[in-house]
C-alpha cells in the first residue's frame, strides 16, 4: 500500500519558471470552425461535390462540341435525344442542350454568389445599426414593415417593367435591394440580445471603442447566423431568379438561364422527359448541397459548440 | 388590450397607405407606353397617344394623381380597370377572380396544416429515426430546390403516371385542380412539419416534462396534453398570416397551370398600366399582410393567457 502511494505522490523540485506558468489556451476561433466542420464528413463530401461541380460547369462548356454563343435554331434537330454529338439532347429549335444547361447553372451561381455576398455585407451593416444605435430602430423597423408588408413581387414587376426586362446587374441589385431584410432582422435581434450583455457593458466602461465591442465581443455570435441565411439565401436567389425568368419579368431570353430553360421546355416535358431532368438533377445538386454544406458550417461556427 | 388593438390598427392603416403611395409613385415610373397595346403603340399618332393619356387624367402633374386617388379611396371606390377589361369597377374583377384563388388556396392550407403538423409530430416521436430522416430530407428538398422545377417534377409525373389535365381548365375543375393544390401544398406542409418539430423539441428540453415523467404520466398523454399544446401557441401566431397569403393566390403556380386567379391579374395589371386595378390589388394585398400579422398576435394571447400584447417595440 505504502509503495503505491509512493508511485502516485512524489515531491517536486522547486521550479522558478513552473511557478511563473500562467494558464493559457491557444484557442483560436477559425481554428475551431475549421476543426469542427472537417468532423463532418458528410459536410466535406457535400463540400467536394458543390466545389466539383462548379468547376465542372466550366469543363462541361469548354469540352462541349457547341458553343453558347453560336447556337442556331434548326428545327430539324428538334428534340433530338441524347446521344453521342447532342450529350443532353436537343431543345424544341433544335440547339444543344448541353451548353444550355451549363451556361444557365453558371449564370444562377453568379447570380446567387454576388446577391448572397450583397445581401450579407448590407443585412450586417444595417443589422448592426439597427441593434446598436437605439433612436435607428423606430424609422428602421417602419422601413422593414413597408418593404414587408407587400409581396415582394409588385415591387419587383414594377423594377422589371420600369427597366424594361432586368439585365444581369439591375437584376443583382434589385434583388439585393429586397433581400437584406431577413438577414439585417435576425443581426438586428442578436445584435439587441448581446449588446447590454455585462461583458459588453464591461467593455464600454473601460472605453473600447464600438467598433471594436462590434467586431470582437458580437460578431462571433453573429456568424452562425449569417451563415444559416446565407445557405438559405444562396437556393432562395436561385429560385427567385427561375421564378421571375418564368414569369417573363427577370433575365431576357439572350442570358440563358435555368427559368427561361424551363420556360421554353414547360410544354415538352411531358413527351421529351429529358428536356426538364438533365437541368432539374443539375440545379437540385447544386442548391441541395449548398443548404447543407451552410447548414453544418453555421454548426461549426457557433462559438457555443466550441469545446 | 383594447387600446393597442386600437392604436395597432391605426398604425397599420397608416403602413397601408404609405405602401399604397409608393406604390403609386413607381407606377408613374413606368414608361407610358405600357398604356397602349403594341399595335397603338405603332399605329397612333404622338397627338392621338397624348389624347387618350389626357382622358384617363394620366398627364395631370402627379401630386393631384396621388390626391384623387386618396379621396377615391376614403369614399371606398378602387375606381374602374382601364385595360384589363375596360370600364368594369375594380371591385368587381377582383371580387370574379379571389374566389378561384381562395377555393385552391384554403383547400391546400387545410391539406399542409393537417399534413404538415402530422409529420410533424410524427418526426418527433421517431426523434432521430428513419422517419425523422424522410421528413428531414423532404423539408430540405423542398427549401433547397427552386419550386419551378418541383412543379415541373409534379407535372411530369402527373400527367405521365396519372394522366391528370396539365392545364386548368373550367370544365374539368376537379382532376385539373389536384396538381395546382399539390404544388401549393409541398411547400407549406414542409414548413408546418418543421416548425412544428423545432417547437415541440424546444418544448421537450424543458423541466415540468421531467416532473410529468416522474409522476407517470403516460408519454401520449404528455405529448398532447403538454408538448403539443404548449408548441402550437408559436405556431398560431403564422396561421392568419398564411391562410391571408394563400388565398391571394401564389403566382407562380396560378401562371403555370393557366388559373385565372389573382396572381396572374397582378401582374398582367401592372404590365399594362392598369393603374386602378395595380392600386387596388396592392392596398387589398398589403391590408391583408398588415391584418394577417395582428390577427397572429391576437389569437396568441388567446391561447396563451402568460403572452400579453403591450406595443413594447418587436419585429415580430
Amino acid at each position: 500500500m505504502a509503495s503505491k502511494q509512493d508511485e502516485l505522490f512524489r515531491f517536486v523540485e522547486y521550479s522558478p519558471e513552473n511557478a511563473e506558468r500562467i494558464g493559457y489556451s491557444n484557442y483560436s476561433y477559425w481554428r475551431s470552425v475549421m476543426q469542427n466542420f472537417l468532423k463532418r464528413k458528410s459536410a466535406v463530401f457535400m463540400l467536394f461535390v458543390f466545389v466539383g461541380l462548379v468547376i465542372f460547369s466550366f469543363i462541361a462548356l469548354a469540352i462541349g462540341k457547341y458553343d453558347w454563343a453560336t447556337l442556331v435554331t434548326n428545327t430539324d434537330l428538334a428534340f433530338h435525344k441524347p446521344d453521342g454529338e447532342y450529350w443532353f439532347g436537343c431543345d424544341n429549335l433544335g440547339r444543344d442542350y448541353w451548353c444550355q444547361v451549363w451556361y444557365s447553372m453558371q449564370t444562377s451561381v453568379k447570380l446567387a454568389a454576388l446577391v448572397g455576398g450583397g445581401e450579407c455585407v448590407l443585412g450586417i451593416v444595417i443589422g448592426c445599426l439597427w441593434g446598436y444605435v437605439r433612436w435607428l430602430d423606430r424609422p428602421i423597423t417602419e422601413l422593414y414593415n413597408i418593404i414587408n408588408n407587400v409581396p415582394m413581387i409588385i415591387y419587383l414587376t414594377l423594377i422589371a417593367l420600369i427597366f424594361r426586362g432586368l439585365s444581369f446587374p439591375v437584376m443583382c441589385i434589385t434583388l439585393i435591394a429586397f433581400g437584406w431584410l431577413v438577414m439585417a432582422r435576425n443581426v438586428r435581434n442578436l445584435v439587441f440580445m448581446y449588446r447590454d450583455r455585462e461583458y459588453n457593458l464591461a467593455s464600454r466602461c473601460l472605453g473600447t471603442p464600438i467598433s471594436r465591442v462590434l467586431v470582437k465581443n458580437i460578431f462571433p455570435y453573429l456568424i452562425s447566423v449569417i451563415v444559416l441565411r446565407l445557405a438559405l439565401s444562396i437556393p432562395g436567389t436561385i429560385s427567385l431568379e427561375t421564378t421571375l425568368s418564368y414569369l417573363g419579368l427577370g433575365l431576357g431570353i439572350d442570358t440563358p438561364s435555368l427559368g427561361i430553360l424551363l420556360r421554353n421546355a414547360r410544354n415538352y416535358f411531358v413527351d421529351y422527359p429529358y428536356l426538364l431532368v438533365f437541368p432539374a438533377v443539375v440545379v437540385a445538386l447544386i442548391t441541395i448541397t449548398f443548404y447543407l454544406l451552410g447548414n453544418a458550417f453555421s454548426d461549426a461556427s457557433d462559438p457555443r459548440n466550441h469545446v | 388590450m383594447v387600446k393597442y388593438s386600437i392604436t395597432r390598427l391605426l398604425q397599420s392603416a397608416v403602413t397601408v397607405l404609405i405602401v399604397a403611395t409608393i406604390v403609386f409613385l413607381l407606377m408613374r415610373a413606368l414608361p407610358t407606353d405600357y398604356f397602349f397595346t403594341e399595335e397603338e403603340v405603332m399605329k397612333l399618332t404622338e397627338q392621338q397617344k397624348q389624347d387618350r393619356l389626357e382622358a384617363a387624367g394620366l398627364n395631370d402633374p402627379v401630386a393631384q394623381q396621388l390626391l384623387r386617388f386618396y379621396k377615391e379611396l376614403l369614399h371606398g371606390d378602387l375606381g374602374k380597370s382601364r385595360r384589363i377589361r375596360v370600364d368594369k369597377p375594380v371591385i368587381e374583377i377582383i371580387q370574379e377572380r379571389f374566389p378561384v384563388s381562395m377555393k385552391l388556396g384554403l383547400i391546400s392550407l387545410g391539406i399542409s396544416l393537417v399534413l404538415g403538423i402530422a409529420l410533424g409530430i410524427l418526426q418527433v416521436l421517431n426523434k432521430e429515426g428513419p422517419l425523422d430522416h424522410l421528413g428531414m430530407i423532404y423539408t430540405i428538398f423542398v427549401n433547397a430546390v427552386p419550386p419551378l422545377v418541383t412543379y415541373s417534377l409534379v407535372l411530369m409525373f402527373g400527367a405521365k403516371v396519372l394522366d391528370l389535365p396539365s392545364m386548368f381548365s373550367k370544365r374539368n375543375e376537379l382532376q385539373s385542380s389536384i396538381m395546382p393544390v399539390v404544388c401549393l401544398s409541398l411547400s407549406s406542409i414542409a414548413h408546418y412539419a418543421m416548425w412544428t418539430r423545432r417547437y415541440m423539441v424546444d418544448e421537450l428540453n424543458k423541466d415540468y416534462l421531467r416532473l410529468c415523467r416522474v409522476k407517470g404520466m403516460p408519454t401520449k398523454d404528455i405529448m398532447i396534453k403538454h408538448v403539443l399544446k404548449n408548441a402550437f401557441v408559436p405556431l398560431i401566431a403564422y396561421i392568419p398570416a398564411s391562410i391571408l397569403f394563400t388565398i391571394g393566390g401564389s403566382l407562380l403556380v396560378e401562371r403555370f397551370f393557366g388559373i385565372p386567379g389573382m396572381g396572374p391579374l397582378l401582374v398582367d395589371s401592372i404590365g399594362r398600366y392598369d393603374t386602378p386595378l395595380v392600386q387596388g390589388l396592392v392596398v387589398l394585398y398589403a391590408s391583408m399582410s398588415v391584418i394577417g400579422v395582428f390577427l397572429g398576435d391576437v389569437m396568441m394571447t388567446v391561447m396563451d393567457p402568460r403572452i400579453k400584447l403591450t406595443g413594447k417595440g418587436d419585429t415580430r
